[in-house]
């Protein structure tokens, strides 16, 4: 009996414990459910939107973004943003002056100096691990978009270049470019520019500061970068606590120079279930949960939320392939134009594609697949980037397509009809939408034309369409800085990621796109940018799909939070955020 | 005895060896790129694949890549796991004590409950005890574990706001990572911690976080264990001894618990001591919905990314269990059966 008495004590106080728990609230500590995992938090390796988000409260850059803008910045440890009116920015557009803020600290003590910065960006582009984010700056100050050649040897000469392009006068920093590079104010917010105690970051087995032993330091294995795990930045928080993979703990910087946030904790928890996510919202055991676009009716049907939704700088399209690797294809059947199969160049043929664009349903894509919570654009150069415009689309009409198919490979392929399968990556339901909307609309057109969907998983996905095994695959883009060049060059140009793998060769394109990032004049940028997103239409080069607006889920007693596109749903700016 | 514990132990290394060159062969067919692209999570990053591969040696023939692996091993570098971004061997001593709790309470339930209801169905046979038992324990294999653990989420925390996710509540965590000096982790379990800490407040938070895990994992696992008791039951009591006992006038108990049991015993142990070798790789549904992140989403995330180290890891340590829980049963066996020698 005693036994019996003692257990169910045990089990009620266990019971009452978790009661207790549900109701206790922390109004000074911030909660985010997020799903995506953080590599690295050293600012010269980290390359996703969950390390970005970490390294951008724990330390700063020069500049940053102004609020909701991609284009006008804030001061954060330079003293003023530069400009060609403040003598900031040279005349030509190849020197940019930042003075340093005074009085700023390093969480674990130092003070900022101008020899820091100049440190940091060194330190940086000599690390240039591959897959890693470097090339951003690397391209602006040297011109070459790595320190390594495609063998993976390091190019004669590079870390001369790289130790000339950055100088410290005085308090002063300044960036020698050798040609203008207009994105270097967007690429100087990101995170790779990040700026870093130099002293701290040698005792800890960064880059000694000499030149001469740059090459020990560059490309590190992942998980080798000395400041993979540890921190020592001037942002506004310090990292208490890192489980990868589990939970990652801001503690509020009280030294911060600019004015103390708000919030004293925050925590960011991997919690990769949906429903787990959503009902730690729901219980208010989290702050903001991250919602994917699916799953957006059920946060609007719930209550207590305030709900954002952010426009993104991103672009996702289908693209058609010219040039598709035969060798074991399944993807082209027989390879032929003989009614099972579709030749490797079936897409050098612009009725072909056109006959694609034709059959793209925009207003039944938009209105089932996002309910309406999308922008659909019309070239890679998306709404909110620079220079941005409208351009004519193709309107959806069967009659149109069918016309083109009659008339592509003079009229071989209506006649025999053809055979190819449509590839999308696992698990994004929008483009697998999209992926059944062409191919069940272009086999209404024809009983001979036989599309099959597949999905493959990402990885594999990313491995083929570099094999040139896909006739036709949907992938997307997200901003690495708001410039149209690092949208117009990976899609159009013929070594742009996406251009080659769509063996896409067009002399013009190619020289506009260089022409491009050549000059920084505005207007001639206008010009250049405006002919290249009429030749996406003129060309059919590929089907714009979508750009996305994300819904971020707040509870309602939580505020301060900006939206800008260049931030993804599993950015926070903690600072910003205050609960009341 | 001893000498039969060394032979099984040196049969590990041959098992061991065994496991790793095969696996090593099954991830080999994924070709170099494949490989490489599991460094890859954006576009981005795509165009340095033909730079990682270098890097790495991936397109190094197979008996080069596994020799080096082998001799990092060795030295005992079990390579870098991206999933948990870390270390393998730091990773797996991180995720490892959030199974073994879960599996400390869970197991011995699944046991104990799973004999008694199976002990009580076989002895009952064909009556209402009997048919219930056996429905409830259908309903319970039959059950998705991933849906299960969904609606008892959706009720107790959902609803109730009760038994929340994770392993301890974000106060109580915060205490640990703020005073560092007055909780030391000895084991990674907070319910075992808590104790030796002389924190019960930790240790009950702790319990009230296992809650949902635990019934999960017994209703779900429990109905193999008492299918088998069963059977064994019906089989033992329809025996030549069960009636001679009974023309003795042996009362009821010590024919059913100490005759009949005991020898139905031995199928139990078997499939027990697999459940709870099985038990070790976590269970993927329960650690995905109830975010507790052990072996199972672990291993889970690890195969969806082909992180290779980590299922080369996981895939080892689960022959050491395997080769263990067999030996452990073998010498029970002995225990249970006299009959049985250690030959």
């Amino acid at each position: 009996m005693k036994k019996t008495v003692y257990i169910i004590a045990c089990l009620l106080m266990v019971f009452f414990t978790a009661v207790a728990k549900a109701q206790v609230k922390n109004p000074e500590t911030f909660v985010l459910a997020d799903y995506r995992t953080v590599q690295t938090i050293d600012p010269a390796t980290s390359y996703d939107v969950a390390g970005s988000m970490r390294i951008w409260n724990l330390y700063e850059t020069l500049i940053f973004f102004d609020g909701s803008s991609t284009e006008k910045y804030v001061a954060l440890l330079a003293a003023e943003v530069p400009s060609v009116k403040n003598g900031g920015i040279s005349a030509d557009g190849r020197t940019y002056t930042f003075k340093i803020r005074k009085g700023v600290k390093f969480h674990e003590g130092g003070e900022l100096t101008a020899e820091d910065v100049v440190y940091s960006f060194k330190r940086n582009m000599i690390v240039d691990q591959d897959g890693g984010p470097m090339w951003m700056l690397l391209e602006a100050l040297t011109g070459s978009g790595a320190t390594r050649d495609k063998d993976g040897k390091i190019i004669d000469g590079i870390f001369d270049i790289i130790d000339k392009s950055v100088e410290a006068q005085g308090d002063k920093v300044i960036l020698h470019l050798p040609k203008p590079y207009p994105p270097l104010m967007s690429i100087l917010c990101y995170t790779a520019s990040s700026v870093l105690d130099k002293e701290w970051a040698i005792s800890k087995g960064c880059w000694d500061g000499y030149i001469k032993n740059a090459a020990k330091y560059n490309n590190p294995a992942p998980g080798h970068e000395p400041l993979q795990k540890i921190e020592n930045g001037t942002g506004p928080f310090k990292m208490k606590l890192w489980e990868p993979a589990k939970q990652f703990v801001f503690e509020r910087f009280d030294d911060y120079w600019g004015p103390k946030p708000k919030i004293k904790t925050g925590i960011v928890k991997y919690v990769k279930e949906w429903s787990t996510r959503k009902l730690m919202l729901q219980n208010g055991d989290a702050d903001r949960v991250v919602v994917d676009t699916p799953y957006v009716p059920e946060v609007r049907a719930m209550k207590g939320l305030t709900l954002y939704e952010v426009p993104q700088l991103g672009y996702t399209a289908a693209m058609f392939c010219r040039s598709i690797n035969p060798a074991g294809n399944p993807n082209i059947g027989s390879g032929k134009l003989d009614g099972n199969g579709i030749p490797p160049d079936f897409f050098t043929d612009i009725n072909v594609r056109k006959a694609f664009l034709h059959v793209f349903d925009r207003e039944t894509y938009k209105k089932d697949v996002f309910n309406d919570l999308v922008i659909m654009p019309t070239s890679p150069n998306v709404k909110g980037l620079p220079y941005h415009k409208e351009v004519p689309f193709y309107e959806f009409d069967l009659e149109k397509a069918a016309e083109y198919m009659k008339k592509a490979w003079s009229g071989k392929v209506w006649e025999k009809g053809f055979k190819m399968i449509i590839t999308h990556n696992t698990g994004n339901e929008m483009r697998e939408a999209a992926a059944h909307m062409l191919a069940e609309n272009i086999m209404s057109l024809n009983p001979k034309f036989q599309i099959d969907v597949r999905n493959v998983e990402w990885k594999d996905y990313v491995v083929k369409i570099r094999d040139f095994q896909y006739p036709l695959f949907l992938s997307g883009w997200g901003a690495d800085y708001a410039d149209p060049h690092n949208f117009v060059y990976p899609f159009m140009h013929s070594n742009g990621y996406y251009g080659r793998f769509m063996a896409l060769k067009n002399d013009e394109i190619d020289k506009l796109c260089d022409a491009g990032i050549e000059t920084a004049d505005p207007a001639k940028r206008k010009t250049i940018y405006a002919k290249l997103q009429d030749i996406w239409y003129e060309d059919a080069i590929g089907v714009p799909l979508y750009q996305q607006i994300v819904v971020r889920a707040y509870r309602d007693y939580v505020h301060g939070f900006v939206p800008n596109a260049m931030f993804t749903d599993d950015n926070e700016i903690l600072k910003r955020i205050y609960k009341k | 005895m001893l000498a039969f514990i060394t032979r099984r132990f040196l049969l590990l290394i041959f098992v061991l060896f065994g496991v790793s060159v095969l696996l090593f062969g099954i991830l080999m067919t994924f070709s170099p790129e494949r490989r490489a692209a599991t460094y890859v999570t954006s576009p981005q990053q795509a165009k340095d694949i033909p730079k990682i591969i270098k890097q790495f040696g991936l397109d190094d023939p197979f008996y080069i890549q596994y020799f080096r692996w082998m001799k990092e091993v060795l030295k005992g570098n079990m390579g870098w796991s991206l999933v948990a971004s870390r270390p393998v061997g730091e990773a797996f001593w991180n995720y490892f004590p959030v199974t073994l709790e879960m599996n400390l309470f869970a197991a011995p339930i699944v046991i104990i409950f799973g004999i008694w209801l199976g002990t009580l169905s076989g002895i009952h046979r064909d009556t209402w005890i009997d048919h219930t038992t056996r429905i409830l324990a259908i309903v319970g294999w039959s059950l998705p574990t991933f849906l299960f653990a969904l609606v008892l989420l959706m009720i107790f925390y959902g609803y109730f706001q009760l038994f929340s996710p994770g392993v301890l509540s974000d106060q109580l965590t915060m205490f640990i990572i703020e005073n560092p000096e007055s909780f030391t982790r000895f084991t990674g379990m907070y319910t075992i911690d808590g104790l030796l800490n002389g924190r019960f407040d930790i240790t009950l938070n702790a319990l009230a976080h296992l809650v949902l895990p635990v019934s999960t994992y017994v209703i779900v696992v429990v109905a193999l264990n008492m299918r088998v008791m069963r059977s064994g039951m019906i089989e033992e009591l329809s025996k030549d001894y069960v009636m001679t006992a009974q023309a003795k006038g042996a009362d009821k108990k010590t024919i059913y618990i100490k005759h009949a049991r005991r020898n139905a015993l031995l199928p139990v142990v078997t499939v027990a001591g697999q459940l709870v070798a099985l038990s070790m790789e976590g269970s993927i549904a329960v650690e995905v919905v109830y975010s507790r992140h052990g072996i199972g989403w672990w291993l889970a995330e690890s195969a969806v990314q082909l992180d290779m180290p980590v299922l080369m890891c996981i895939c080892l340590f689960m022959g050491v269990v395997f080769v263990i829980t067999n030996l452990t049963l073998d010498i029970l066996y002995a225990y249970i059966d006299p009959r049985i020698r250690l030959n």
